[in-house]
C-alpha cells in the first residue's frame, strides 16, 4: 500500500475538546445552526398552537353546521355589513336548541329580540334571570323574545337550571364558542337588543340585578331597553 | 457574521454564560422575590417593597429596577437563558458533522513518528502474528482494518467510536433543559379555581375555543382522632364542546389529567351552605347558590343550671342581634318560663368577649352578669358558666332576595348567614354531594338572620316561608381548590433528562480506544489513542501476548505509562 501525501497525526489524540470551533463555511457554521434552533422554536410553536381536540357533540349530528352563518341579503335592512355594533344588523347565527332543534336568529324578524349571553356557572346571570323571566312574561305578548346563548356547556346542566328558574323562552347552545366569538362577547351576561328590523339597538354588559320585585318589571332599565325595540 | 459566529463557539463565552446565569440564580435565591400572586399588580408590588426597606434600605429602589427582585422574569435573565442556548445551539450542531466524519471515517494511518511518541505505546522485541492480532482485537469488539506495506503490516482497530456522541447528546439535554424553562413561561397556563359542590367553574375566560367547566361532584376530607387533616380528595367532572370528556379524581398529590391540562387538589374549604329561594307564586327558582361561609361570628358554649345544680341548658348559642359593641339573641331558658338576652361583647380591660346576660324586667331577681371565658357565676338564681367562645362559619350576603313586603325592614338588602353543627375534623366528610356525617348535636343548622323579624333556622332540606318567598337549605357543602396547571416542558424536561444521564453514561461508561499496529519481521508496535486516565497499555500487553510476542507479557505486567 501506498500513500505518498503525508499522513497526519490523528487530530484529536489529547481527547480534549478544541478551545476554538474551526469555521466550516457558512453553511454548516450559521445556517445549520439556525436550522436547529429554528426547528426547536417551530416544534414549540407547533405543540402550542394545535390546542385541544374539539370534542364534537355526541346528542346531535351535524354540530359542526352550528354557529354564525351568513344573514340573507334581503334581511339587512342597513346596507352594511353585520356587525356586533349599535345601528348595525345583528350577525345571523344557527344554533341548536336544547330539546334538540335549531334556532336561527334572522327567523325572528319581525319581533323585538334580546340576544342574553349567560352561563350557569356564572353568578351575575343567576341573579339576572328571574328578572329576563319576569321581563318576559311581562313583554312576550307585545312581541319580545329572548334568546338565551348558553356558553358552552352541557345540555343536562342546562336543562335542570332551565326547568328550576323557570326559563320559557328559547334558550340555545354555543358549543363551540364561535357565536360568542362573533359577537366579540368578552364578559357574561352580555345582552344585544335588536328591534324588529334585526338591527342591534343597545349593547348592555353585566347583570340586570335591581329594584324590580319591589317597583315592578316596567320601571327598570330592562324594561326601557326592551320598550325601545319594541316600538 | 463570522466574528459572531467566533463568539458564539467559543468555549470561553459560553462559560462566562454559565457564570452570568449561576450568578443571578443565586441573587434569585439570597434575594427575596416579588410573591407570583402580587406580580402584575403595581399598588401590591409597591406596598410589598415598602416591607423590604427596613432591609434594603436605599438600595430598594435600585435593585427593584434592575430586577433584583424578580430575577426569574427579568428580562436579562431571559436574554442570558437566550444566548446560552444560541450558544450551545452553535456548539452543538457545528461539533455534529466533525464527530459524524470520525466515526464513519475514522483515521486509518498514522505516522511513523507517531508509534514514538504516542501516549499510549507498546512495542515488542518480537514480530507478533497479524491474524492473531486481528483476532485478539475482533474478540474486544474492535473494527479492524489490516493493510499490508511490503512486508510490513499494519493494522487499524476501534472500538465504541459512536461513543463519541455522548458528549453531544449532553449538549442535547442542556437545549432541551432550556427550551423546557422557555417553553413553561411563556406558553405554561395556570389557573386557580374556587368552586363549590355541586356548582361548575370554567378553566378560561368566556368564550374561548378550548373552553373546559369543571364540576366539582363532591369534595372530601379525612382528618385524624385528633382533627388533624389527613387529606383531601375531589371527584370532578370535566365538559368540553357540551359533552362530558372526563371524570376522575383529584388528590393533593394526583391530580387529574386531560389533554394536557392537569387539575390540581390544591386546597380544601368545609364550610359551605347551599340556599334555595323560590318564588311561590310562579313556582320559579329565583336564587340557588352554593356560599362561602368564609367569616365567622363568635358563639358562646353556655350551661345554665338551676339553684340545685341542674342543668337546664347546654348550648352554643348563634348570636343574631347587634346592640352597639354586643352581639346576643334572645334564650328562653327550657324548663322555665324566664327569656333573656344572651351574648357576648368585648370586656373593657380585657378586650376579650365576655358572656352577657340580661334579663328584662323590674324584678329583683333579674339574671344580668357578665362573664369572662371559663368562669361560672351565680345571676337572678340561675348558674351560669361560660365553657368556651366558639366560632361559627358566617357571611353577609349582600344582594339577598327578600320578600317585596320586607324589604324596606333591610335597606341593605343584606342578610347574615351563621351554620351551625357544622361537619368538620371528623373521619371522612362526606360522601356524595351533601356533607351527611351527624354531629353530636344534630344535623348542620343554617341560620339566616336579615330576611324576617325572626331568624330562620333550618336543617338541610328544611323550607321556610316569608311572604312571596320561600327558602330553603340545602345543606352544607364544602369547597374544592382545583389548580389548573398546563406546562408543555415536562416532556421537553424528561426527554432532556434521559439525554443527559445517556450522555453522561456513554461519556463515562463507555469506553473509546483507537488503536493502531505495525508489524515488522522484526518488531511490533502498538499505539493508541484513550482516555488519559485508561490503562491502555495493559490492554496493549494483553494483545500482545495473545499475538505471539513473547516478551509482551512483561509489558501485560507493567502498570501505567511510560
Amino acid at each position: 500500500m501506498s500513500d505518498p501525501s503525508p499522513i497526519p497525526e490523528p487530530s484529536d489524540v489529547d481527547e480534549a475538546p478544541p478551545r476554538r470551533r474551526v469555521w466550516a463555511g457558512p453553511w454548516r457554521s450559521v445556517v445549520l445552526p439556525l436550522v436547529v434552533v429554528a426547528a426547536i422554536v417551530g416544534a414549540i410553536w407547533y405543540i402550542e398552537s394545535r390546542g385541544l381536540p374539539f370534542v364534537e357533540s355526541g346528542s346531535s349530528a351535524g354540530s359542526g353546521d352550528y354557529g354564525p352563518v351568513a344573514l340573507p341579503p334581503d334581511r339587512n335592512p342597513t346596507g352594511r355589513d353585520p356587525s356586533p355594533e349599535k345601528e348595525r344588523a345583528a350577525p345571523d347565527f344557527l344554533l341548536e336548541t336544547l330539546d334538540g332543534g335549531t334556532l336561527r336568529l334572522s327567523d325572528l324578524q319581525g319581533k323585538a329580540v334580546l340576544v342574553n349571553f349567560w352561563a350557569t356557572w356564572c353568578q351575575p346571570c343567576r341573579s339576572e334571570l328571574p328578572h329576563l323571566v319576569a321581563a318576559y312574561d311581562r313583554y312576550r305578548q307585545e312581541g319580545l323574545e329572548i334568546v338565551a346563548v348558553n356558553l358552552q356547556e352541557d345540555g343536562d346542566t342546562i336543562a335542570g337550571f332551565v326547568e328550576e328558574f323557570g326559563m320559557q323562552f328559547p334558550v340555545v347552545i354555543d358549543r363551540s364558542g364561535d357565536v360568542s366569538d362573533k359577537y366579540r362577547v368578552i364578559g357574561v351576561p352580555t345582552s344585544f337588543f335588536i328591534d324588529r328590523s334585526g338591527v342591534v339597538r343597545t349593547i348592555y354588559t353585566g347583570p340586570f340585578v335591581g329594584q324590580q320585585s319591589r317597583q315592578g318589571i316596567e320601571e327598570s332599565d330592562l324594561a326601557q331597553r326592551i320598550e325601545e325595540i319594541l316600538r | 457574521m463570522r466574528a459572531v459566529w467566533r463568539l458564539f463557539t467559543s468555549v470561553r463565552w459560553a462559560l462566562i454564560l454559565l457564570a452570568f446565569l449561576a450568578l443571578a440564580g443565586l441573587l434569585g435565591v439570597l434575594l427575596p422575590q416579588i410573591p407570583s400572586t402580587l406580580r402584575g399588580d403595581d399598588v401590591a408590588v409597591a406596598a410589598w417593597l415598602d416591607t423590604q426597606q427596613g432591609k434594603f434600605g436605599v438600595f430598594t429602589d435600585p435593585f427593584h429596577r434592575l430586577g433584583f427582585f424578580d430575577v426569574f422574569h427579568a428580562r436579562w435573565f431571559a436574554a442570558g437563558l437566550g444566548l446560552l442556548v444560541v450558544s450551545v445551539t452553535v456548539c452543538t450542531a457545528n461539533r455534529f458533522f466533525p464527530i459524524w466524519r470520525t466515526i464513519r471515517q475514522p483515521q486509518r494511518r498514522v505516522p511513523e513518528t507517531f508509534f514514538q511518541r504516542a501516549h499510549h505505546r507498546v512495542e515488542f522485541a518480537t514480530p507478533a502474528e497479524p491474524l492473531a492480532l486481528e483476532g485478539a482485537l475482533r474478540r474486544r469488539r474492535y473494527r479492524v482494518e489490516r493493510f499490508q506495506e511490503g512486508e510490513t503490516t499494519y493494522l487499524f482497530a476501534d472500538r465504541f467510536s459512536w461513543a463519541q456522541l455522548g458528549t453531544f447528546v449532553s449538549h442535547l439535554a442542556l437545549i432541551m433543559f432550556i427550551a423546557g424553562a422557555l417553553v413553561s413561561k411563556f406558553t405554561g397556563f395556570s389557573e386557580d379555581m374556587f368552586v363549590g359542590e355541586g356548582t361548575t367553574a370554567p378553566v378560561f375566560a368566556v368564550s374561548n375555543p378550548n373552553q373546559m367547566q369543571v364540576r366539582v361532584v363532591d369534595t372530601v376530607a379525612r382528618f385524624n382522632p385528633q382533627g388533624q387533616p389527613l387529606d383531601y380528595r375531589t371527584e370532578l367532572a370535566i365538559y368540553q364542546g357540551g359533552d362530558e370528556v372526563k371524570r376522575c379524581t383529584a388528590t393533593v398529590n394526583g391530580p387529574c389529567v386531560y389533554s394536557g391540562y392537569r387539575f390540581h387538589q390544591a386546597a380544601y374549604f368545609g364550610f359551605g351552605a347551599e340556599l334555595q329561594v323560590r318564588d311561590v307564586r310562579s313556582g320559579n327558582v329565583i336564587y340557588k347558590e352554593v356560599l362561602a361561609l368564609a367569616d365567622s361570628m363568635p358563639a358562646p358554649h353556655v350551661i345554665v343550671r338551676d339553684g340545685e345544680g341542674r342543668t337546664l341548658m347546654d348550648a352554643t348559642l348563634v348570636l343574631t342581634d347587634f346592640v352597639e359593641t354586643a352581639y346576643g339573641t334572645t334564650v328562653t331558658i327550657p324548663g322555665s318560663d324566664r327569656t333573656m338576652w344572651i351574648g357576648v361583647r368585648p370586656g373593657e380591660s380585657s378586650g376579650r368577649l365576655d358572656l352577657l346576660a340580661f334579663e328584662p324586667g323590674q324584678q329583683a331577681d333579674a339574671a344580668r352578669l357578665l362573664l369572662p371565658e371559663g368562669q361560672r357565676a351565680s345571676a337572678g338564681g340561675l348558674d351560669f358558666e361560660f365553657v368556651s367562645l366558639q366560632r361559627l362559619p358566617a357571611s353577609f350576603e349582600p344582594g339577598f332576595p327578600l320578600p317585596p313586603d320586607s324589604a324596606e325592614d333591610s335597606p341593605q338588602g343584606q342578610v347574615l348567614l351563621e351554620m351551625s353543627n357544622v361537619v368538620y375534623g371528623v373521619e371522612e366528610t362526606s360522601s356524595g354531594e351533601a356533607v351527611s356525617v351527624p354531629t353530636q348535636n344534630g344535623p348542620p343548622t343554617l341560620s339566616v338572620v336579615g330576611v324576617s323579624p325572626t331568624v330562620l333556622n333550618l336543617e338541610p332540606g328544611q323550607a321556610a316561608s316569608v311572604g312571596d318567598y320561600e327558602y330553603t337549605f340545602l345543606g352544607q357543602r364544602e369547597f374544592a381548590g382545583i389548580k389548573v396547571k398546563r406546562d408543555r416542558s415536562d416532556n421537553l424536561i424528561w426527554v432532556g433528562t434521559g439525554l443527559l444521564l445517556g450522555g453522561l453514561g456513554i461519556t463515562f461508561y463507555v469506553p473509546r480506544r483507537r488503536l493502531w499496529a505495525k508489524i515488522t519481521p522484526e518488531r511490533t508496535y502498538l499505539a493508541g489513542v484513550a482516555g488519559h486516565l485508561a490503562n491502555f497499555r495493559r490492554e496493549m500487553g494483553k494483545l500482545g501476548a495473545e499475538a505471539g510476542s513473547p516478551d509482551a507479557a512483561q509489558e501485560e505486567e507493567k502498570d501505567g505509562s511510560p
